[in-house]
């Protein structure tokens, strides 16, 4: 395990007016094994505590209790070993402006014990790797968002490290970038690198990582492969919309193939597997009952449904 | 830890070679205190003369810089707490104090940079002072400057907020100025601010220069001036590097 974490929490005190302070538990105890060679994602809304955790990972926070090794070190007790071991991109890229963006790779690679010579092959041999060669000596603030993040990324793998933590990596990126990110990450793995990342989109979550955990309010709700998430609640989804709520709830949980119901923002889920061929039955029971349907739709089960489950709200709702 | 020192420093001089506008434009200001000020002090100098009071108003021009200049160096600082680049490097190998330290060198060699061009520009206009004096007052800019700068990494790092911090330095400066004996020497003031102004460590710094323009090196202000600012140097630097660590929360 390249990671291992046990009961992490992190609590901040906020300054609120006049003298007035306020405990905030970003972090609730929280539990985490990440393996060798894996893209490990943690998925939650904004303000989760995703942030929070990997910056405890990193080192970049104390935490205020529990433990967690990283690379087979205490990120507390041997903060400066984890450092050698590690990649680290945070939310806002962490990139000198104003310097060129091969200035800013050296010095990174420099700061990590490479000498001059060696730095700037480093950074060549990145800059080649992640087609930043050509705009290697503009300034950084005349790139556009996607060549950014890309520099943020060549930084981070600077000192060639087992681990690398990216914080929302692809957050404000276009399709187009996305996905690119999405194969230089899936590269990484490819090399034998470990990755944690944090993000909101299912969509992420779901094609890129090896396995999850679902995070909310600062404790783990959920954790495994997408597909086992995916799984335990059921294949297929019908997402109904009708009048009386209530009544229909109770009519399709008495039906034998229906597997969990949920209300979510004016209209009711209902999880069964095999959808396709439940889907008459079910329209039946609804006609013998006296319901009108307004509309009716039947979808593949996401991480969202998965969410929904464990916390009673959508991740597009929860904020 | 002296080699990272030594990367940063020169990663901050590498930016400052490509953006060098911003240090010239800070000499502006100096420079015409010295054209359009000095000359008034001729009439409070003993025999009147513009050496005299090139002599006087000299190293107040400096430390002009000094306080207008590097007290303003933790300005681009609070960007780099939000630009995620001190996040970064505080997750790098890098030895934290040198992040803190090598800017503060290269704000340091940026007021001694400037400080000759003033000495030059004074020299031009009859300011006649020993390789002595002018050796020891650019050392004196460097420990004041270690002091400004620190102070204002430190300011910068505990405020995180660009309207927040130009309010307290504005705050400080103007008495800081006004006690230290700057535009006129304190020699003339009543006793009540004389007494003010040996609370102010600029004071010393201000006569300080003064004793040593015009060869007065026995002058108790000299050692106390270098003293003072190498003991705040290294309080300011112990704060702005604990201020750093804070920046996690």
């Amino acid at each position: 395990m390249i990671i291992e974490a046990h009961d992490l929490r992190k609590t901040f005190t906020a300054r609120r007016g006049r003298g007035k302070t306020e405990e905030v538990e970003a972090v609730r105890g929280i539990d985490l094994s990440v393996g060798e060679g894996e893209i490990f994602a943690c998925l939650g809304p904004n303000g989760a505590g995703k942030t929070t955790t990997v910056r405890m990972l990193a080192t970049f926070t104390v935490p205020t209790s529990g433990t967690a090794r990283v690379a087979g070190f205490d990120v507390v007790k041997e903060a400066a070993k984890v450092r050698e071991k590690i990649g680290y991109v945070g939310q806002a890229g962490g990139i000198d402006d104003n310097a060129p963006g091969r200035e800013s790779l050296v010095m990174a690679a420099r700061i990590a014990g490479l000498s001059r010579a060696q730095a700037l092959g480093r950074a060549d041999e990145l800059m080649a790797a992640f087609s930043l060669t050509e705009i290697a000596d503009r300034p950084v603030k005349t790139l556009s968002g996607g060549q950014k993040r890309r520099f943020s990324l060549a930084i981070g793998l600077v000192n060639r490290p087992p681990l690398v933590f990216l914080d929302e990596p692809t957050t404000g990126l276009d399709p187009q970038n996305r996905a690119n990110l999405w194969d230089e990450i899936r590269a990484l793995r490819d090399q034998g690198t470990s990755v944690l990342l944090t993000t909101h989109y299912l969509d992420e979550a779901d094609a890129l990582c090896d396995r999850l955990v679902i995070v909310d309010h600062g404790r783990i709700v959920a954790e495994g492969t997408a597909a086992e998430l995916k799984k335990e609640v059921a294949g297929d989804v019908v997402t109904l919309r009708l009048d009386d709520l209530a009544a229909a709830r109770g009519l399709l949980d008495a039906e034998p193939y229906i597997k969990e119901t949920q209300e979510e923002g004016g209209s009711l889920r209902a999880y069964l597997d095999d959808g396709e061929h439940n889907l008459p039955a079910l329209l039946r029971a609804l006609e013998a009952g006296g319901l009108a349907i307004r509309s009716i739709s039947l979808d593949r089960a996401t991480l969202d449904d998965v969410f929904l489950k464990h916390t009673g709200r959508s991740l597009r709702d929860a904020a | 830890m002296f080699r990272h020192t030594m990367l940063f420093l020169g990663h901050e001089l590498g930016n400052l070679r490509r953006n060098p506008a911003w240090p010239i434009l800070g000499i502006m200001q100096p420079v015409l205190y010295l054209l359009l000020f000095a000359p008034l002090l001729t009439s409070i100098t003993p025999n009147g003369t513009l050496e005299e009071a090139l002599v006087v108003f000299t190293p107040a021009a400096l430390m002009m810089i000094a306080l207008f200049g590097s007290m303003f160096a933790g300005f681009g600082m609070i960007n780099e707490t939000r630009n995620g680049v001190l996040e970064r490097l505080a997750v790098s190998q890098a030895w934290r104090p040198a992040i803190i330290l090598g800017r503060v060198a290269k704000d340091m060699i940026m007021l001694v940079l400037q400080s000759l061009v003033i000495l030059g520009v004074a020299a031009l206009m009859g300011l006649r002072i020993g390789l002595p004096a002018m050796g020891l007052m650019l050392l004196l800019m460097a420990v004041t400057g270690l002091f400004a700068a620190n102070l204002s990494y430190g300011l910068a790092l505990a405020v995180r907020d660009e309207n927040g911090m130009s309010q307290i330095v504005q705050f400080f400066l103007l008495p800081l100025m006004l006690l230290s004996g700057l535009m006129l020497p304190m020699s003339v003031a009543p006793d009540w601010m004389q007494t003010a102004a040996r609370f102010n460590p600029l004071y010393y710094a201000v006569e300080a220069g003064r004793a040593m323009f015009a060869g007065d090196y026995s002058d108790s202000t000299i050692p106390t001036a270098f003293g003072l600012f190498l003991v705040l140097g290294v309080l300011t630097l112990t704060w702005s590097v604990r201020s750093l660590r804070k920046l996690a929360g």
